[in-house]
């Protein structure tokens, strides 16, 4: 082969590769989706499975605004105190537990609650300091509109509206099958002014951005 | 359902003849707006922030001079001279009459601070620096901007979505009083009222009604929205030619 022709293939080549990597990190921008679909760790190994999970499943089956209590009221969801988790955890230690990792991650809680020092819980949904997001408008408009929800089949009450904590998946998806929090929605510019669009929400730049 | 809210369109007036020239809009504003600190450094190279000053010139001969002060801030104008120079459309007009500065969308071309002919636009020379135990002094609802970045008075657009936001939770509609911008809740003698004129109960229409109503520039034809009401006495009308 001559030499010219093997340079001319190599370059091709190394051209490919080098434009294949630049598709691939500029598709991922673009459409925004989490990479490797893994949560971050977190310093308890609190699962959503094990509380929020039905009953029928084998969890608690408790609301979602339980423990994030402000979801419905203001603009931050708000996670739990420890002294919250305590209502239970002081009686339930995990010993005896199925569970083989409930003993060691409950010990962890409680002995956070004898220092009374707070769980630097690590963010999983973080928007960008120049986005204002509010959680209550949301939660309410999805309330009285059940067929706006999406990744779940709402239990719809008898006047038409779902409880607060079945509007959750929209945006979340189904935490309650999560044993670690991940990000399933982009929830970038595009995706939020879609939704917007679709159902009459502002779209004034100064609605988000200030 | 959306609820559509009323029309809205924000001003403000500023009574010069009320203003004491002692400067507690200015330091509202910075703390609520996360503005950072101005250095001696900054002053001289003329690159210094304020939302809203405060004028200061004297009138008169000595050993009559008397001190004259003009709060000055974004004039929110309806035909700003500074929209159409954008080439990003980082700043527009908004449905409430606020000039908008999406900070994001800025890409620092400067542009608009030219064509400003108040003043009131501010381009981050630097990245903004807070002293450590300041960290959480910081509004968590506006956004701190970077380096590279234009800015300027918002009418504290943060607030007012808030009192939207407030409002909705109530069901009920943004009245007056419900809010105030930072600079006119702190001002001490009320030289600043802010309201919303399409309101047939704002505060804002007593002001509006006087008959020292002038704007800054008018000639300019740039349409202000925020009104001022000259100083009483007879020296004003000169103070209110040059203003
Ligand atoms: C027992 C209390 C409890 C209940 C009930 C609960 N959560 Fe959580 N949730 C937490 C705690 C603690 C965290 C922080 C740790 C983590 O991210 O895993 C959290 C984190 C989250 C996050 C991630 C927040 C972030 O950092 O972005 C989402 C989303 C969430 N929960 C949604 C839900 C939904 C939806 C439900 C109802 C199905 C629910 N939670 C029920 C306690 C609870
Ligand atoms: C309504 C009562 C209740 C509340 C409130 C509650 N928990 Fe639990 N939690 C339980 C029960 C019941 C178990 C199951 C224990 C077992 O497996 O024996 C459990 C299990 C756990 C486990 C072990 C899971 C495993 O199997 O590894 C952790 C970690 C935990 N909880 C953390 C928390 C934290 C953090 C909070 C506060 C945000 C909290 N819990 C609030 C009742 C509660
Ligand atoms: C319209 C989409 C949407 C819906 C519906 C929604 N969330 Fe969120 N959630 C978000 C976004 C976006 C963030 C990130 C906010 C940020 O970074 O400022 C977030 C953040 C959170 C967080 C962590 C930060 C915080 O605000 O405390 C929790 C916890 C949470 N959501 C829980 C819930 C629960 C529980 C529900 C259902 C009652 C719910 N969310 C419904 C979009 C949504
Ligand atoms: C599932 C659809 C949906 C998604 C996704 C969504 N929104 Fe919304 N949003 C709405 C609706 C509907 C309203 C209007 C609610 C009302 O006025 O009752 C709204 C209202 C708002 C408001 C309040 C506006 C105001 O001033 O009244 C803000 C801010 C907002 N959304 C930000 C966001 C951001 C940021 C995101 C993306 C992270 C987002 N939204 C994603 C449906 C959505
Ligand atoms: C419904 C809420 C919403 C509205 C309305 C909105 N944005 Fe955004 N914008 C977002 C969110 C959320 C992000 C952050 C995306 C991310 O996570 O990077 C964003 C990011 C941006 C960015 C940064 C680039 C990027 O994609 O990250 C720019 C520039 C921007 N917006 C400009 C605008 C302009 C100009 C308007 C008005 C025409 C506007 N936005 C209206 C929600 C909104």
């Amino acid at each position: 082969m001559p030499k010219a022709l093997s340079r001319l293939l190599i370059g091709a080549l190394v051209g490919l590769v080098v434009l294949g990597v630049i598709v691939f990190f500029v598709g991922n921008a673009w459409f925004g989706l989490p990479v490797g679909a893994q949560g971050p760790e977190q310093p308890i190994a609190f699962p959503h499975t094990v509380h929020a999970g039905s009953v029928e499943s084998g969890g608690l089956g408790l609301d979602c605004t339980f423990c994030h209590r402000n979801v419905d009221k203001g603009a931050a969801a708000t996670v739990p105190s420890v002294q919250q988790c305590m209502f239970c955890h002081s009686k339930v230690t995990g010993e005896g537990s199925t569970s083989p990792t409930a003993l060691a991650e409950i010990t962890k809680l409680r002995t956070a609650a004898e220092q009374g020092e707070p769980i630097s819980w690590v963010r999983v949904h973080r928007l960008p300091d120049h986005v204002q997001f509010v959680h209550d408008v949301h939660i309410r408009y999805l309330m009285e509109s059940p067929d706006v929800i999406v990744n779940s089949t709402p239990a719809i009450r008898q006047d038409g509206t779902v409880d607060a904590a079945q509007t959750c998946s929209t945006c979340h998806g189904q935490v309650a099958t999560m044993a670690k929090v991940k990000q399933v929605r982009a929830l970038k510019m595009g995706d939020c002014v879609d939704c917007h669009r679709a159902n009459n929400a502002p779209t004034d730049c100064a609605a988000c951005h200030y | 359902m959306v609820s559509t809210p009323r029309e809205r369109k924000w001003q403000m007036v500023v009574d010069v003849d009320r203003c004491t020239g002692c400067q507690a809009c200015v330091v509202a504003c910075q703390a609520e707006n996360n503005i950072p600190f101005n250095s001696e450094s900054h002053f001289k190279q003329g690159r210094t922030f304020s939302w809203i000053r405060i004028e200061r010139y004297w009138e008169g001969e000595f050993p009559d001079v008397k001190a004259r002060f003009l709060p000055f801030l974004c004039q929110h104008c309806d035909n700003a001279p500074c929209e159409p120079v954008c080439p990003v459309f980082a700043t527009y007009h908004n449905n409430e009459g606020l000039n908008v500065q999406v900070y994001n969308r800025c890409v620092g071309t400067r542009f608009c601070q030219n064509n400003c002919p108040y003043h009131a636009r501010f381009f981050n020379y630097w990245e903004p620096v807070w002293p450590v135990q300041m960290r959480n002094s910081l509004n968590p609802d506006v956004t701190v901007r970077g380096r590279g970045i234009m800015e300027k008075c918002t009418f504290c657009v943060q607030r007012i979505r808030r009192a939207e936001l407030d409002a909705k939770r109530q069901e009920r509609e943004v009245r007056d009083g419900d809010f105030q911008p930072a600079c006119a809740q702190a001002c001490p003698t009320s030289a600043l009222v802010f309201g919303d004129v399409k309101d047939p109960q704002s505060r804002i229409h007593e002001g509006l009604a006087n008959k020292r109503r002038f704007r800054l520039r008018e000639e300019l034809g740039t349409e202000p929205n925020v009104v001022y009401l000259s100083k009483v006495d007879s020296e004003a009308k000169e103070a209110a030619g040059h203003a």
